[in-house]
């Protein structure tokens, strides 16, 4: 049997350059850098919004709250808001069902007014209001009606679910829903 | 004088730790660039609501996201389109897209996609209120409403 002999080789040491290797992954992370822009968080608000066609009879349905809750308001599955607005696009007066929520600015005092009319009509056990129709003034700025409906989503329906469903009215200019 | 003959030294340092560190930070960079951001027109200014709550669709649901500007036209990637025709090429795209995927779907059921509304704060109902018609014609429920969590600077 022959003997196997063992070479020694002598180890070529590989020497990489990484001088330029780092110049890349510099050039490389200035263009990450500099192309970097982290924008501003958005919220939304997630709403389901069945065509408007479907919802038949809104103006019967206009729902004093004080009355349904008194007559138990066992039809009415749809709470109509009216938004009125005033020449520059803002809020001027907020009607729920026939009475009226608050006249004048969408502030936080007058909003607090309309949750708690809301929360009233939605809380009662006996009105079963699965949506709302907003009428909304036709120059009403997004801005301000994104306040009422910020409202309208923050209230739960008797089965404890948050309100998701809204149909939006474009209000003619003598008030009237179309 | 005397000549004194100093010897040379190779000062090589060692550049691998400089190199990973490098790698470490293009990967960062990498992963946070966000290429949706790119159809997003930050010109326009969205209303603020503290309420309103960062998406969580964890990227598994479709959005098709109109940007309004305060006249009520509809941008995309920077020029203006027209809202009918753009809504009607984009849910016929999508109903080809839920056919191959439910064989049960037919033309007139609701579609999956959310429309993401990023309106400028200015923008009046009337406008708004004729693209989510026209979403609706189409077949789109799902809307979801943009704003800003808070006023940008503050």
């Amino acid at each position: 049997m022959r003997r196997r002999r063992r070479r020694t080789r002598a180890q070529a040491e590989v020497e990489l350059n990484l001088a330029s290797m780092l110049d890349m992954a510099f050039q490389l992370l200035a263009f990450f850098i500099l192309t970097f822009h982290p924008s501003p968080i958005e919220g939304q608000l997630s709403l389901h919004l069945p065509p408007a066609s479907p919802i038949t009879n809104v103006a019967t349905e206009k729902v004093d709250t004080a009355q349904a809750a008194d007559a138990g308001a066992t039809t009415a599955k749809t709470l109509e808001i009216s938004v009125f607005a005033n020449p520059k696009g803002d809020v001027s007066r907020v009607q729920v069902g026939l009475r009226g929520a608050f006249t004048g600015p969408a502030d936080a005092v007058n909003l607090r007014k309309l949750e708690k009319q809301l929360h009233e009509a939605f809380g009662f056990a006996g009105t079963p209001f699965e949506q709302i129709v907003v009428r909304v003034a036709p120059n009403l700025r997004y801005e301000e009606l994104m306040k009422v409906i910020d409202v309208c989503t923050r209230q739960k329906m008797p089965d404890g679910q948050m309100l998701r469903k809204i149909s939006f009215v474009e209000m003619s200019e003598s008030g009237s829903g179309k | 004088m005397s000549d004194s003959s100093s010897e040379l030294t190779h000062a090589q340092p060692n550049l691998t730790p400089l190199l990973d560190m490098v790698f470490q930070l293009i990967t960062f960079f990498m992963l946070v660039v966000n290429f949706k951001e790119a159809s997003l027109d930050q010109s326009l200014q969205l209303p603020v609501l503290g309420s309103a709550r960062p998406v969580e669709t964890k990227g598994d649901e479709d959005l098709l996201v109109l940007n309004i500007d305060s006249e009520g036209r509809l941008k995309v990637y920077g020029s203006t389109q027209d809202v009918r025709s753009y809504l009607a090429k984009e849910a016929k795209q999508e109903e080809v897209r839920m056919k191959a995927k439910n064989k049960a779907f037919k033309p007139g059921d609701e579609l999956a996609t959310t429309v993401v509304i990023r309106a400028d704060k200015a923008t009046p109902f009337k406008q708004l209120n004729d693209i989510i018609k026209a979403c609706q014609k189409h077949n789109y429920r799902k809307f979801a409403l943009k704003a800003m969590t808070r006023r940008e600077g503050a």
